[in-house]
């Protein structure tokens, strides 16, 4: 509310000039134009398939491979090194390299999401999972648990919620790297809008497209959390 | 009829940053069979819950051997059930999915499982709370539902490491009646680690005091009290007797232990 009532008195009040700052109705109005002129729709539905499919392919790679670093520690000895050092690589430099590779096309955009979200999921599940309270380990194999069971009945079951909670955490900076992959050769979606509303000075229509963004990741965030509470009702109970 | 023998089992912890190793167990020899009721009384730190561990497989013995009806004991495995003191239900199951994790482990069908699983909550009171979640029962639920665990399994014999040491007085001596009544009916090899005399001599038929650390087997007490005892042999004066001894015996080990100290 003060952002917006701040916003209003900076542009209405005639303090920012008009071309750097467009006024809260402006946008507004800029917005309805994008939606029904446009086809600002397809850019949103173009950047938030981009988004899920980048981050599930991470996911189905990291989850499993975080589970197995985190259950194994001759596995997470040596991979572990590695998954270290790609975390301190961003996404962000690898559009260039990945453009000569993979073009400017979808397969590009995902491959950023990808290598943005792979590396902290794995460690993070591995850390996670790495922890799971010794003492069920230990009852379960007293139950007669194999290797495999305590994996999958065991150490999987019992960092579910946290792994869920992580993924949430990363599809949200999986939404910055869309937008910085966006920005940079692209013919559609969120990011695209934005750099050609810059070359047209329209700053209603790159507010609008920020307050998307946020408005998105806001319902996503929504979602998984009500996904999570149905899915672990032991951790509510 | 299940024995377990254990062989010279010694057991020393490796050095640690400038710490000499710490020799846990001295060798302990034991034959234990015939549905005895066992239990080990002996001060805290006195390795008696690293000999349950050695004959559960959880920990290997440094040298010596544990042997389970003439077979070596490598490592844990479902013919010896085991109920933790800390609270070692999983979460995210039900209690009758707890009770029944070990049957599923070996891949009895759901039908059958549940049966069992029923059988045991009946047996241990706890009907009307198959579908609840651990989170939800109260501590001595939780350890009622962990014996159960444990029995669901159908073990060759129940290892049980001061099961009832977080739990108020009330509640444990009502666990304490529950456990022998199940084993009165059952009949089964069961070995139960405690520092509590009572709690010793009420359950067992035979009473093993162990040593203060190094811990070594000191006195080996059979038990004569009839069955089915009930809460009120703990006045008569056999009863009395007994805990007498062993209050000597562990009195003897406590000051050695905060002599050291």
């Amino acid at each position: 509310m003060l952002f917006v009532a701040a916003w209003s008195l900076a542009t209405f009040g005639g303090y920012v000039s008009k071309t750097f700052l467009a006024d809260p109705l402006t946008m507004l109005r800029e917005g309805w134009d994008l939606l029904v002129k446009f086809g600002f729709l397809y850019d949103i539905g173009m950047t938030v398939w981009r988004v899920v499919g980048g981050f599930v392919l991470a996911a189905a790679i990291a989850v499993p491979l975080g589970l197995l670093m985190g259950a194994y520690k001759p596995i997470e000895a040596f991979l572990e090194p590695f998954v270290s050092f790609a975390r301190y690589l961003p996404a962000s430099a690898f559009i260039p390299l990945l453009i000569l590779w993979a073009g400017i096309g979808e397969l590009q955009k995902l491959l950023i999401i990808f290598i943005g979200s792979v590396f902290q999921i794995i460690l993070m599940i591995t850390v996670t999972v790495g922890n799971t309270r010794r003492d069920l380990v230990e009852a379960a194999y007293t139950l007669g648990a194999s290797d495999r069971g305590i994996i999958g009945r065991v150490l999987l079951p019992s960092a579910a919620p946290d792994i869920a909670e992580i993924l949430r955490l990363v599809l949200g900076w999986a939404w910055t790297y869309v937008i910085v992959a966006e920005l940079i050769g692209s013919s559609s979606g969120i990011g695209h809008m934005i750099t050609d509303s810059q070359a047209l000075l329209n700053t209603g229509q790159i507010i609008f497209g920020i307050i998307v963004i946020g408005l998105i990741g806001l319902i996503s965030d929504f979602l998984f959390k009500a996904f999570n509470a149905w899915l672990f009702p032991w951790k509510l109970a | 009829m299940t024995t377990l023998v254990i062989d010279q089992v010694t057991r020393t912890f490796p050095a640690r940053q400038g710490h000499a190793p710490t020799r846990a167990l001295e060798p302990v020899d034991l034959s234990i069979g015939n549905n005895d009721f066992v239990t080990i009384l002996g001060p805290s730190g006195c390795g008696k819950s690293t000999l349950l561990r050695i004959v559960a497989g959880l920990d290997h013995p440094t040298s010596g051997k544990v042997l389970l009806d003439g077979h070596e004991v490598k490592g844990p495995g479902a013919d010896r059930g085991m109920v933790f003191q800390s609270y070692t239900l999983f979460p995210w199951l039900t209690v009758r999915e707890n009770i029944a994790f070990g049957l599923r482990e070996r891949g009895v069908p759901e039908g059958k499982r549940n049966a069992v699983a029923d059988r045991f909550i009946q047996q241990i009171g706890l009907k009307g709370f198959e579908n609840h979640w651990p989170k939800q029962l109260s501590g001595g639920m939780q350890q009622r539902c962990a014996i159960a665990r444990a029995l669901a399994n159908d073990p060759k014999i129940l290892l049980l490491d001061e099961p009832f040491g977080a739990l108020d007085n009330q509640t444990r001596v009502l666990m304490q009646e529950m456990l022998l009544g199940i084993w009165e009916r059952d009949q089964k090899t069961v070995l139960f680690v405690t520092h509590d005399i009572e709690e010793a001599i009420f359950l067992g038929s035979r009473v093993l005091v162990m040593s203060a650390r190094p811990g070594r087997i000191k006195a080996d007490i059979k038990i004569d009290l009839p069955h089915p005892r009930s809460y009120k042999i703990k006045t008569s004066p056999e009863f009395v007797a007994l805990k007498e001894r062993l209050v000597e015996e562990i009195r003897a080990e406590a000051l050695k232990v905060a002599a050291e100290a």
